[in-house]
């Protein structure tokens, strides 16, 4: 009797996981190769599963939408349809990089959208260029994720967001010259390369400005507790804390244990902390904040797409559904101008964009660095929701 | 700002102790480290968000039903997995295999049920401080430490002054003359596991409270694992000093030294004991254990 117990429980248990594991993928992921002939096969790689896969999904919700619109419309060269293929890279460098060879080897697509991670694309750029795929990361702002060490272009590697070294410098000068601040903190993510590579570019605006970096302190990956730093960082009396982490959660942890400690100074960030959650997490602690980004649905268009794809799939509004669907618009645009889905004419015509208008705004291409320029806006958290204060137009 | 930092300490230490104590109990009754106790406190919390959030009931109904669900999971391993083991008379060491095994189901299957998202429970305490001459402390680490507090000193009277205690403290002593004495060994290591349980399901709950619920948070089951190294393995007095102990070592050498070599102190740490005291601060030899 136990024996039959203990059978059905296991059996339930693996039948309960097996449906867990098959999510429905929208775009579909059907067997290899077949038609490949009619349909152009447009592959995304997102975190789905892990911690950040909040934008990872609303990424494919926002690529799946365009395609549903490209194909309703009937289709790009002639009626061929698109296909969507997501993959799941977990947000993790090498999930990604397998995610993206399965891609093109078994799904042959003409091109690929994602990850939103500097630390994903970078190795996958070099793949990118062997393969000869063009990949668009979406907010992989490190300067890694276009060109190499040693200065080179990936040519198969392309972004549609500003660069670390653009947003980090615009945040630095910003603070100092129409917040008036001069003495900051800053709070970076040790190993993390976009929030160190962030945090180098506030600090030397800043600096350069004639500001002062009164107290320079880091965490781990991981790390939930951040009191130790923060009592360092209060000692040091900033006017403004620079936090730079990627998670919205913790993000909301660190700045209520600042409050908690006391610490009244202003917080600042980065597109890390472009989440509707943020506020309602912080639960009051991060009132009156700033921190600088894309523009994101402070456009009618955005709005609207926005409110649609939430309504659609039951989700927050999350920017990262902007860049999925601006991202195949983009790959459309550019294979209407190739006149061709060949892999290689696209990226040369995704490199050849004079000026592409989305919904993320108008990104302008530099054919020698990949990296586009854009305006960015500043938003503040008031109550459970930040918004949009004014718009910071591009600078060089 | 030593003084806060000391109290940051003591605060990281609070929950180190609740899931350290649980596993110095089940050590001092069956020899081996439980590596899934941290993921007991993980269920818990979850157990918590489910009837917090979804079932939308009120908060203090879902904490008592975290902590009642980081009891019923570990009695479930115990009687499941753990008990089977012992009975087909295998080593300790498959113990130990068996629960790193349980340790990863269980974090695999959060992942697949919640998605690694971290959550918040529905219910938030306003970010409220006292202040300490020149320190703050958090109105939430104030509740949790008094919490902690009358849950660790009510296991030490549980363990000391009631019978239950005494069959505890007999099986850990002796488990074969314990059974011969007449005491009902695995009826007793099954409430042990409910006790060390509930411990982690507590802990897990006030984990989620500061510092939201997801997938891995059962990873600081590593910490409290060191900390009951350092206060002595088996000794709950021990694990309870090793935690608090732990907790402000942590919380200095990110201060003062470094974050990114906090972990490597704590390793160290646990190394040199190993190598200096075995035993542990506490020194517990078998007679003394639990």
């Amino acid at each position: 009797m136990k024996k039959i117990v203990a059978i059905l429980l296991v059996t339930v248990l693996v039948l309960a996981l097996a449906a867990c594991g098959t999510q429905p993928s929208g775009g579909g992921a059907p067997a290899p190769d077949k038609g490949a002939s009619d349909t152009i096969k447009i592959g995304y790689v997102g975190d789905l599963t892990g911690p950040t896969a909040l934008w990872g999904t609303a990424g494919k919700y926002g690529a799946e939408m365009a395609v549903k619109e490209i194909n309703a419309a009937g289709g790009v060269l002639d009626g061929k349809m698109l296909e969507l293929v997501p993959m799941d890279g977990k947000g993790e460098a090498a999930d990604s990089v397998s995610a993206f060879k399965k891609l093109v080897e078994e799904h042959k697509i003409v091109a690929e959208i994602g990850t939103n991670f500097s630390s994903c694309n970078i190795p996958m750029a070099s793949v990118a260029d062997q393969v000869k795929v063009p990949i668009i990361g979406t907010a992989a702002s490190n300067e890694l994720v276009t060109i190499d060490e040693s200065g080179k272009l990936h040519p198969y590697s392309f972004r549609m967001c500003f660069i670390d070294s653009y947003l980090g410098t615009v945040i630095g000068n910003y603070a100092y010259d129409n917040l008036k601040l001069e003495k900051a903190a800053l709070f970076t993510i040790a190993g993390q390369t976009n929030s160190e590579s962030v945090g180098k570019f506030i600090k030397d605006a800043f600096e350069g400005k004639g500001g002062k970096i009164v107290a320079d302190e880091q965490g781990q990956e991981g790390d939930v507790d951040f009191r130790a730093q923060l009592t360092n960082i209060k000692k040091a009396e900033p006017d403004v804390i620079f936090i730079v982490m990627n998670d919205y959660a913790k993000t909301a942890t660190f700045a209520k244990q600042a409050r908690e400690l006391g610490i009244k100074a202003l917080m600042m960030g980065h597109d890390g902390w472009d989440s509707a959650q943020l506020a309602g997490e912080a639960n009051g602690a991060l009132e009156d904040c700033l921190y600088v980004s894309r523009i994101g649905f402070n456009s009618p268009e955005a709005k609207a797409f926005g409110e649609k794809i939430a309504k659609e799939y039951n989700i927050g509004m999350e920017a990262e559904c902007l860049f999925g669907y601006d991202g195949v618009m983009w790959i459309v645009d550019a294979i209407k101008r190739a006149g061709s889905a060949d892999p290689t004419a696209v990226r040369d015509a995704l490199e050849g964009t004079d000026v592409f208008k989305g919904l993320i705004g108008t990104l302008v291409m530099d054919p020698k660095t990949h990296n586009p320029s854009m305006a960015c806006a500043v938003y503040k958290c008031t109550g459970d929701a930040f918004n949009y204060v004014e718009t910071i137009e591009a600078q060089k | 700002m030593l003084l806060q930092q000391l109290i940051t300490g003591i605060s990281v230490g609070g929950i180190f102790a609740l899931l350290a104590t649980g596993y110095s109990l089940i050590y001092s009754l069956l020899d081996f480290s439980n590596w899934s106790h941290g993921e007991f406190a993980m269920v818990g919390a979850y157990v918590a968000i489910v009837f917090s959030n979804l079932l939308g009931l009120p908060f203090l109904v879902a904490a008592a039903a975290g902590v009642a669900g980081g009891a019923a999971i570990s009695f479930l391993c115990e009687r499941t997995t753990y008990r089977r083991i012992r009975s087909n008379g295998a080593p300790n060491m498959f113990l130990m295999i068996a629960a790193m095994g349980l340790s990863n189901v269980l974090q695999q299957a959060a992942n697949l049920i919640f998605s690694g998202q971290y959550r918040s429970y529905a219910f938030r305490l306003p970010v409220t401080t006292i202040q300490i001459g020149n320190s703050y402390i958090g109105v939430l680490d104030i509740i949790s430490l008094c919490i902690t507090a009358v849950v660790l000193v009510l296991l030490i009277y549980i363990i000391n002054k009631t019978k239950f205690g005494l069959n505890v403290r007999a099986i850990a002593s002796n488990s074969y003359a314990a059974r011969v004495l007449g005491v009902r060994v695995d009826r007793t290591i099954a409430m042990v596991f409910l006790l060390a349980g509930s411990l982690a399901g507590v802990a897990g709950v006030l984990y989620g409270m500061k510092y939201n619920v997801f997938p891995t948070m059962g990873n600081v089951g590593l910490k409290a694992f060191i900390a009951s190294v350092i206060g002595g393995l088996g000794s709950v007095p021990g694990a309870i000093v090793g935690a608090v102990l732990l907790g402000i070592i942590e919380t200095l050498v990110s201060a003062y030294i470094s974050s990114s070599l906090r972990d490597f102190f704590s390793f160290a740490l646990l190394i040199v004991l190993l190598l200096v005291k075995p035993s542990g601060l506490f020194g517990v030899d078998v007679q003394d254990k639990a």
